[in-house]
């Protein structure tokens, strides 16, 4: 399968003197075209798994292998938006001042739901419409891998289960590979293709679901049994 | 009881409630014009609340100036009355010479800061480009900047005698340390988290710089203009009163050299008016800059 292969991956960092080893050994595969989703409790290293495999940081050992030529767009945890910058001229920023395809800025515009505000500046919306417009920003820059730092835990019951939805779809239309981290079990069983529990740097569990994203009826048993084995796996962790 | 009609008749209209019996009548004439007169009325409640207490404050000063000379408290040497300082700046808007030094004054104090704020970003800008420059001056730039620029006129006399380069100097010297500083803070107190969007979309050098860090940092090098320009308007009035034979610090010692107390005050208010005025312009210019896109605190 192309996609990103992991292979031995080591991490750590240096904190008040004392190293913290926060990834110990990681291998995995994303495979492409496909939501991966990385769950596990804060601090188990899952948004540095992420930043490693973006570029933002060097790994100590070990090495990460992108199977065609990516291009990476990442959705941070807090929306990161330019404050100088308006609604429209913060998703147009990943293009460098190229010019974006005519139509495609009002369909992602509409794909997050903040059409009729692409003159607005940042702070004038809410956290969670800012947080829609660092999709956009991802989405505009036309990337065939989408990292997500738990992208949806600002917004609202309704706006998050909206963006799922839209998030499943997108990915099936434009068929790019996205990995998304998350703490949420929901989250991750709606959303994932392939699920990965993270337990204190390493590896614990790997679930692959072949159900279609997006129809997937949480409270049906099998469902129901998979979220009973991850948060068993989950308590089991000590931290 | 003092009726509210020859109230109204000493008190500007706008310092006295409508009485009802006007408002009764006023009703049926004014409902077809409602909208208009609402949005008239908001914008005269506007200018209001907007002018009229500095304005009574400033008359408030006068009146007390007034009744002080009035009183003979001091000789009118001392303190001249405000007729006659009125009188003093007419007379002198007319002649001209007023503008004349205060255009001279104004014209060094843009010649100064425009050099001290080129000088400034290029430092400045080296400082966030390549951080290992910075030591190699830094402790030059803060030992002058706790150098008094007044305590170097001696020495810039004897360099650059009494023309306009020393004047130039001093503004300089006055201009570029407030500016040098929040230029600094705005591109080195860049946040790392709009860098680390722009790595993601693989940014080069240059547009980093150009597209996260510059507008990043254009409040703070914003402010520190403003700041720059106030110090160096303060530095001219000082350095014209130590070597100049033009210029509104001339102006201010030479008038009292002529015991003319009145044109000294009329010279205070220039320095006051115009630096006001480039202040407020300045903010203006910011605000048109910014676009309202940040929260500013020019007004």
């Amino acid at each position: 399968m192309a996609g990103i292969e992991i292979r031995h991956l080591k991490k750590a960092y240096e904190v008040d003197g004392r190293r913290l080893q926060v990834l110990q050994d990681v291998d995995l595969e994303i495979p492409e075209e496909r939501i991966t989703v990385v769950l596990g409790k804060s601090g188990c290293g899952k948004t540095t798994l992420l930043r490693l495999v973006g570029g933002l940081e060097q790994p100590d050992s070990g090495e990460i292998s992108f199977g065609a030529s990516h291009r990476t767009a990442f959705v941070f945890q807090e929306p990161r938006l330019m404050p100088w910058l308006n609604v429209t001229q913060n998703i147009l920023f990943g293009l460098r001042g190229k010019e974006p395809e005519p139509g495609a800025l009002s369909g992602i515009v509409a794909t997050v739901g903040l059409t009729g505000f692409e003159k607005a500046w940042p702070q004038q919306l809410s956290g969670g419409m800012q947080q829609r417009v660092a999709m956009a920003r991802a989405l505009a820059y036309g990337p065939s891998l989408i990292l997500m730092d738990e992208p949806f835990a600002a917004l609202d019951h309704f706006t998050r289960e909206q963006m799922q939805k839209e998030l499943s779809r997108v990915q099936q239309e434009e068929a790019c590979s996205i990995l998304f981290v998350t703490h949420s079990i929901d989250e991750a069983l709606l959303l994932g293709h392939r699920i990965v529990i993270i337990e204190n740097g390493r590896i614990k569990r790997l679930f692959d679901l072949e159900e279609t994203a997006g129809e997937r009826d949480l409270l049906s048993d099998p469902f129901i049994r998979m979220k009973r084995e991850i948060v068993a796996d989950l308590k089991e962790q000590k931290i | 009881m003092i009726k509210m009609d020859s109230m109204r008749a000493f008190w500007p209209a706008f310092f006295m409630p409508e009485g009802p019996e006007e408002r009764k009548l006023q009703a049926g004439a004014d409902r077809r014009n409602e909208g208009e007169r609402n949005v008239g009325m908001k914008q005269a409640a506007f200018w209001k609340g907007r002018f009229f207490p500095p304005l009574m404050g400033i008359a408030a000063l006068l009146v007390l100036w007034y009744l002080v000379c009035r009183m003979e408290l001091f000789s009118a040497y001392v303190l001249p009355p405000p007729a006659k300082v009125l009188d003093s700046f007419r007379k002198m808007l007319v002649s001209g010479e007023l503008f004349a030094d205060v255009g001279i004054s104004v014209a060094r104090v843009f010649k100064g800061f425009a050099i001290a704020f080129v000088l400034a970003f290029v430092l400045g800008m080296l400082r966030a480009v390549c951080p290992g420059a910075g030591p190699y001056f830094e402790y030059i730039l803060q030992f002058f900047r706790n150098v008094p620029p007044l305590s170097l006129i001696p020495l810039l006399i004897l360099w650059c005698g009494i023309g306009e380069t020393t004047k130039t100097a001093i503004i300089f010297l006055a201009s570029f340390f407030p500016m040098y500083l929040n230029i600094v803070k705005g591109f080195t107190g860049c946040d790392p988290r709009l860098l680390e969007v722009g790595d993601m979309f693989g940014y080069s050098r240059g547009e980093r710089f150009f597209r996260i860090i510059l507008p990043y940092a254009s409040a703070d090098i914003l402010v520190g203009m403003r700041i720059g320009l106030g110090y160096s308007w303060r530095a001219i009035i000082a350095a014209e009163m130590v070597a100049a034979s033009t210029g509104l610090g001339h102006m201010i010692l030479f008038a009292q050299q002529m015991s003319r107390t009145d044109k000294v005050i009329v010279g205070i208010f220039v320095i006051g008016i115009v630096g006001l005025l480039t202040d407020r312009l300045f903010a203006f210019l910011i605000s048109r800059l910014l676009k309202g896109n940040y929260a500013n605190g020019w007004d």
